[in-house]
């Protein structure tokens, strides 16, 4: 006799093998990281400095709008470099734009020409990569030609108490998903350069954090990027994109290179090829043996339920 | 049936002299800051003109307000993917003069000269273009920029500069269906729900400028240096204690008028998206407005919350009676589609001063032919009923009927207190509709022109106030 509840172990089975599959191609996946170079003392604050390693290049991809927004189709590249001096990192971000749009006095209708950098706020797993969720917020730099650098809070507004907000130097009612982080939190130097067209933007701030919403990147961090072609009147949500990018610090290195450390040559050889990690990248602590396990025993419950309805 | 609130205006374009007053006072009280200077939240224009920002009304150049795309309401800036706003040189380089220069300048033989300086960078500028320019010949060539001026009137002005001439305050109009609320992303705009003030809530703001684009009027401004945009409150705060805006109090003509207007949200919608242009302005007063008088409005206007003394203003309200009562005031460019809450009486004297025996002629003489008037109906309608003439000369007809009437009562004429009664028999009339339109129209007082009720604050116990939301979803 067919009865219509015997399909659903089976369709819970498929979703057992799938989610464990996918648990395991996620972990499985190896991707190279970009390399944050060590360099003693100050840092370049000039894009031009020989200090600078060879750049990642990040591939961007505009962002799908709703109504009444212009969905826009446009790839696009930043190429990342990052170097570390122990207490501070840099990022040199280059991405090319034909013409320089920047905010100016009386300028109504110049939108400036910009660019992000956002990380995970907790290291636990990787936050969605739309601007973060109310549990887990990203901590996002805003450069903006002509108008500055902020550090930003993104996703953790709305899940936070007034209490708790005032406590953390946040307006007491979240006006908007994003938000400026208190002032003791302004921690982020910009220097930004338009050349031949291309901006050169050098972001400087503590590999520390200063602000519990604020990224602490001295251990190895992710990132993501997005820039803003003001020419094409693009803001706010118009913008191109990336996934999220490994970085992984190079250890300090001091005066005199043993042969026996790991060479820094060798992880100069994958920092070129940066990949981005898909959105499906869920859980980034869960061993691959769990997954399996996981999948296991819910297949397995599947099999159990199944029987029994049957019997019934 | 879903009854609101609004605290909506009149302006009798008839009373206006152009004297900008309510545009001064209101730069005064609003907008004299940093990143301000251009901003005029109210402005007077002299029409034909080009209008501030320069040629706002041609939407192929701004793409503002709605359209029907296949029968939809669709911002213009989403059909068109242009989501430009208007820059600096459309409004124009703000300036004041370096007056500083009269106090320190050494003894010569000439006169010291307190030259133009941009309000911008501080640097001496060349003034071209200004907020209305075209008024008193500055920019005369610029008259036929008028976007509401068709081809043959263009022709017949440009032969004689001076045949008609009006001028047209305006303010936000604090629409119904605002296109710049629907334009922003970020749900930074808002219209409140006591009152249908629309208000860009300057924390959600983040400067994208779609609502600039959006605006049909252009009456949501860019900030360049706070980063954000701003527009006309309503005065808000005086509102709510029962005083009407500073624009309104300070008008020297006493041309406006404030009042409580109800009106049916949920034909909203519908009647905006009216495919026939020419019937909005008489779905929009019609289905849209609402009758204060009718108890079945009355009693669902209670259940909506709208408190009694509210409605008692309704009933008291000038806007009503001249908008939905009378039927004499419009609102401006219907074909935008945004519903817009502030009305205009069209003027009137200067029609009437083209006829010399005026006010002995019998009303069909004064309007046989649309083509013989001096300020051209088809302007007027063009401006006011989205081209429906009919509507306009109605309105001037009774205008013109209660002026016959009131100068039949003062002046000894023969005949002239028939000539009255058939002037107001033809322009739909009664006697007491005359003598009231004679009060409001000509000796009303601040009592009679703003009928504002306060506002009790009745929304503030809710707790999605509390939270942050405010206005309509």
């Amino acid at each position: 006799m067919r009865r219509p509840e015997l399909l659903f172990p089976g369709i819970a089975l498929a979703v057992a093998v799938v989610l464990a599959a996918l648990g395991i191609v996620v972990v499985t996946a190896q991707e190279s990281a970009v390399l944050v170079k060590f360099v003693n003392g100050s840092l370049p604050v000039d894009p031009a400095s020989p200090l600078w390693p060879k750049p990642a290049d990040v591939p961007l991809t505009s962002q799908t709008l709703v109504y009444p927004l212009a969905p826009a189709v446009e790839n696009r590249a930043v190429s990342v470099a990052a170097v570390h001096n122990g207490t501070h990192i840099a990022f040199l971000l280059t991405w090319k734009d034909a013409t320089q749009d920047a905010a100016k006095p009386g300028g109504l209708d110049v939108f400036p020409d910009a660019v992000v950098v956002q990380f995970p706020v907790s290291r636990a797993q990787l936050p969605y990569i739309c601007m973060g969720t109310v549990d887990n917020p990203v901590n996002i730099i805003y450069w903006r030609a002509g108008v500055g650098v902020e550090n930003l809070v993104a996703g953790a507004g709305y899940g936070l108490s007034p209490q708790q907000r005032e406590a953390l130097g946040l307006q007491t009612t979240p006006t908007s998903p994003v938000e400026l982080l208190p002032d003791s939190a302004q921690v982020v130097q910009a220097y930004a350069v338009y050349k031949d067209g291309a901006w050169y933007v050098v972001l400087i701030r503590p590999l520390g954090s200063v602000h519990p919403l604020m990224s602490s990147l001295a251990d190895d961090f992710s990132a993501a990027f997005a820039t803003w072609d003001g020419s094409k009147g693009e803001r706010g949500g118009l913008k191109a994109t990336s996934g999220w990018v490994q970085f992984r610090l190079e250890r300090r290195i001091f005066a005199a290179p043993q042969p026996t450390q790991p060479a820094p040559t060798t992880m100069t050889a994958t920092q070129t090829s940066a990949t981005t990690v898909t959105q499906t990248y869920v859980v980034e602590t869960t061993p691959a043996w769990a997954w399996v396990v996981i999948g296991v025993l819910v297949a397995l419950l599947a099999v159990v339920a199944g029987l029994a309805l049957r019997r019934r | 049936m879903n009854v609101r609130a609004q605290i909506s205006m009149v302006m009798n374009l008839d009373k206006c002299i152009g004297c900008h007053t309510c545009s001064v006072t209101c730069k005064n009280v609003w907008t004299n800051r940093p990143g301000a200077e251009y901003m005029w939240w109210n402005n007077v224009e002299t029409r034909p003109g080009p209008g501030y920002p320069r040629q706002w009304e041609n939407q192929d150049r701004y793409n503002g307000g709605w359209a029907l795309d296949g029968g939809k309401l669709k911002l213009r800036i989403e059909i068109k993917k242009d989501y430009k706003p208007p820059g600096l040189d459309d409004y124009y380089e703000p300036w004041t003069y370096e007056y500083e220069v009269l106090f320190s300048e050494k003894q010569t033989d000439q006169q010291p000269v307190a030259r133009p300086i941009s309000l911008i960078d501080g640097q001496p500028m060349d003034v071209s273009y200004g907020p209305n320019w075209n008024d008193d010949l500055a920019g005369t060539d610029l008259l036929l920029e008028d976007p509401n001026l068709d081809p043959l009137q263009k022709s017949i002005y440009a032969q004689f500069k001076d045949v008609f001439m009006m001028y047209l305050p305006r303010i936000c109009n604090h629409c119904l269906n605002p296109s710049c609320l629907a334009a922003c992303p970020r749900k930074a705009i808002y219209k409140r729900e006591e009152d249908g003030i629309v208000l860009v809530d300057q924390s959600r703001c983040r400067g994208y400028r779609y609502c600039v684009a959006a605006c049909p009027y252009k009456k949501v401004y860019y900030n360049w240096k706070t980063g954000k945009s701003e527009k006309c409150i309503l005065c808000y705060p005086r509102i709510e204690a029962g005083q009407p805006t500073v624009c309104s109090l300070t008008c020297v003509g006493k041309i406006r008028y404030m009042g409580v207007l109800l009106y049916d949200a949920d034909k909203v919608l519908d009647v905006a998206a009216e495919p026939d242009p020419t019937r909005l302005v008489r779905r929009f007063i019609d289905e849209v407005l609402l009758d204060p008088f009718d108890p079945n409005i009355v009693s669902a206007a209670r259940s909506a919350g709208i408190p009694d003394d509210w409605i008692t203003a309704a009933r008291r309200s000038p806007v009503y009676k001249m908008v939905k009562k009378w039927q004499v005031a419009f609102p401006l460019h219907p074909e935008f589609r945004t519903l817009p809450m502030v009305f205009y009486v069209p003027p009137l004297s200067p029609v009437v001063t083209t006829f010399e025996r005026t006010y002995g002629a019998k009303i069909t003489d004064v309007f046989p032919r649309v083509s013989e008037l001096r300020i051209p109906i088809k302007y007027l309608a063009s401006m006011f009923t989205a081209g429906d003439t009919a509507l306009v000369e109605q309105a001037l007809k009774k205008l013109i009927a209660v002026r016959i009437y009131e100068r039949s009562k003062n002046v000894a004429e023969p005949g002239l207190a028939d000539k009255a009664k058939q002037a107001l028999a033809e322009a739909g009339l009664t006697e007491q509709d005359a003598e009231e339109m004679y009060r409001l129209f000509a000796i009303a007082r601040y009592e009679d022109r703003f009928v504002i009720p306060t506002n009790p604050k009745r929304y503030v116990n809710q707790p999605q106030l509390k939270a942050g939301m405010a206005g309509l979803p």
